[in-house]
């Protein structure tokens, strides 16, 4: 990493079922100009553009950035478009990001949404394509089958999903911008909601979302605006196979990869330990603890036990809360919940997380996948260079 | 061993979608369906027609609306001799640029005329409406020439 650069605004819209009052750069722009706001910057002091979406099919728009480009302020800059599937937002940032790293822009500004409402992304995501079975109805369905091979492996108990739908969404009624505010959810009506692709119930799953996220990152030296910036001490990346049978697509190499090399940079030894939170992509409830062995949380076979002790929930008073925003099962923008997590895990670092604020967090995770679980995207965020 | 075939085969996709125009694009529509065209001022003072949401230039959200006239001057066109099915006319017409009275940028829309030598840079024209109009941009049937229009 050649230059700092650190987060110094954020803006998101407040994320719901449906926008129809906005267009798709309209509700882009809610979540700009708040972050340029809360930078205290605007566009003129913008140096480049790098924007984010899961797959041009979901709403239909075939290269969105070239009808987004005035509305993003691009005239006369460059512009640049990101897609890795569900983990678009997080390595939408860490492009965003490296803009800056690389010495070449001071101020760059980058956004995600989605507009789920006026897209089909369960079969967008779904095509069925000559010569092939059509096996896959949407994400669920694509994942169940890993998830019941990790309870398979783990012999974890059953209601180990229950307890983080539940979990994830008390969080979310913390958070104002949640799409899902559900203050009052019980772990029956979680367990009384409707099987949709076993283990995962309705109530286990992630809601369909509207809205954006946007944020600001600048060099050391064009810091700005009147909050902390969190300093961003790592970004990594990895990729593997889709369909290669011989992966482990219950705790992939990439994952476990991308997590060696950002903990490498920000000189994190025990994430558990040395993180006071983290904003993990948790679409459905069964992948926190998934994602906690994955990314080294807890030991291979014991991520599930650190979830029945409350360890990840904020209201449980645990050591290391997992998604105080509410996380992906509180609300889903596709494109944007990458960005999302990336915002958040910067928000909790700046002391800006209002009533989902972890007390004097300092250093932060923030994750994303995507694709079938081959995509992974990471940073670690602080209030200190180190 | 045998020579193994390539396989290809043809298939589609279809899926449904929805798209909500906004309260710029979204009142430009309106406004065609009660008859009226509506533009709006960019930052640098120009009338934009059809309305941008959002300046071209500065990207300032606009709201500064202008209605604009009916009648407007050509600034360029070309000529189809030979319409195709798919397009808007099916006697020979003219693909133009008009400048509506008022509006400092032109928009593209079809010209109804009797023959090319009708047609000219700097001729007048004006909006032909569709019997019923429903919000959408073609509710502007065509553009006619304005008789005794100057050329």
């Amino acid at each position: 990493m050649a230059e700092w650069a650190a987060v110094v605004g954020i803006g998101q819209t407040r994320y719901k079922t449906r926008r129809s009052d906005v267009s798709i750069a309209g509700l882009l722009r809610e979540a700009v100009d708040r972050a340029l706001a809360d930078a205290g910057v605007g566009f003129d002091d913008i140096d480049a553009v790098v924007i984010g979406k899961a797959p041009d099919m979901f709403e239909g728009v075939v290269m969105p950035e070239s009808y987004l480009a005035d509305a993003l302020g691009a005239s006369g800059k460059p512009m640049l478009r990101v897609h890795t599937a569900g983990s678009v937002g997080g390595s939408t940032a860490i492009v965003a990001a490296s803009h800056v790293q690389s010495g070449t822009f001071k101020r760059v500004l980058t956004v995600t949404y989605e507009k789920q409402s006026e897209s089909n992304a369960m079969w967008a995501l779904s095509t069925p394509q000559p010569f092939s079975v059509h096996l896959n109805a949407g994400a669920g369905g694509y994942f169940a089958p890993i998830i019941r091979e990790y309870i398979r492996r783990t012999n974890a108990p059953e209601g180990v999903g229950i307890r983080v739908a539940v979990k994830d969404r008390r969080h979310g009624a913390r958070n104002p911008l949640a799409h899902l505010q559900l203050p009052d959810i019980t772990e029956q009506e979680v367990r009384d909601s409707m099987m949709l692709w076993d283990p995962l119930r309705f109530l286990e799953a992630c809601p369909s979302s509207d809205g954006a996220c946007a944020m600001v990152i600048a060099a050391a030296d064009s810091i700005s605006g009147n909050k902390p910036p969190a300093w961003i001490r790592g970004v990594a990346m990895r990729s593997e196979p889709t369909m290669y049978a011989g992966r482990d697509e219950v705790s992939p190499q990439a994952g476990r990869d991308c997590a060696a090399d950002v903990y490498a940079q920000a000189g994190v030894m025990d994430p558990r330990r040395d993180f006071d939170c983290a904003e993990v992509y948790v679409p459905f409830s069964w992948y926190e603890p998934m994602w906690l062995e994955n990314l080294g949380f807890a030991p291979p076979g014991e991520g599930w036990k650190l979830t029945l002790d409350g360890a990840t929930s904020l209201d449980d008073g645990g050591d290391i809360p997992w998604n105080c925003s509410g996380g992906v099962l509180s609300s889903n923008p596709i494109g944007a919940s990458g960005m999302i997590r990336f915002a958040e895990a910067a928000r909790q670092v700046r002391g800006d997380a209002g009533a989902h604020q972890v007390e004097n967090a300092r250093l932060a995770l923030g994750h994303a996948y995507g694709g079938g679980a081959q995509f992974f995207s990471m940073w670690v965020v602080g209030a200190h260079k180190n | 061993m045998a020579i193994t075939e390539k396989l290809s085969q043809e298939f589609e996709l279809g899926f449904t979608y929805t798209r909500s125009t906004g309260p710029v694009v979204g009142r430009f529509l309106t406004g065609l369906r009660d008859s009226r065209v509506l533009g709006i001022r960019g930052s640098d003072g120009r009338v934009l027609v059809p309305p941008p949401e959002y300046d071209p230039a500065t990207a300032a959200a606009l709201s500064d609306w202008v209605e604009v006239g009916q009648e407007g001057t050509v600034v360029s066109w070309c000529w189809v001799s030979e319409p195709r099915a798919s397009h808007p006319l099916q006697q020979p017409f003219a693909w133009v640029m008009v400048r509506l009275d008022g509006a400092d940028v032109p928009m593209i829309h079809c010209l109804q005329a009797s023959s090319a030598e009708a047609v000219s840079t700097g001729g007048r024209v004006r909006v032909a409406w569709v019997a019923e109009p429903r919000g959408h941009i073609t509710d502007i049937r065509c553009f006619v020439p304005v008789p005794g229009g100057a050329s």
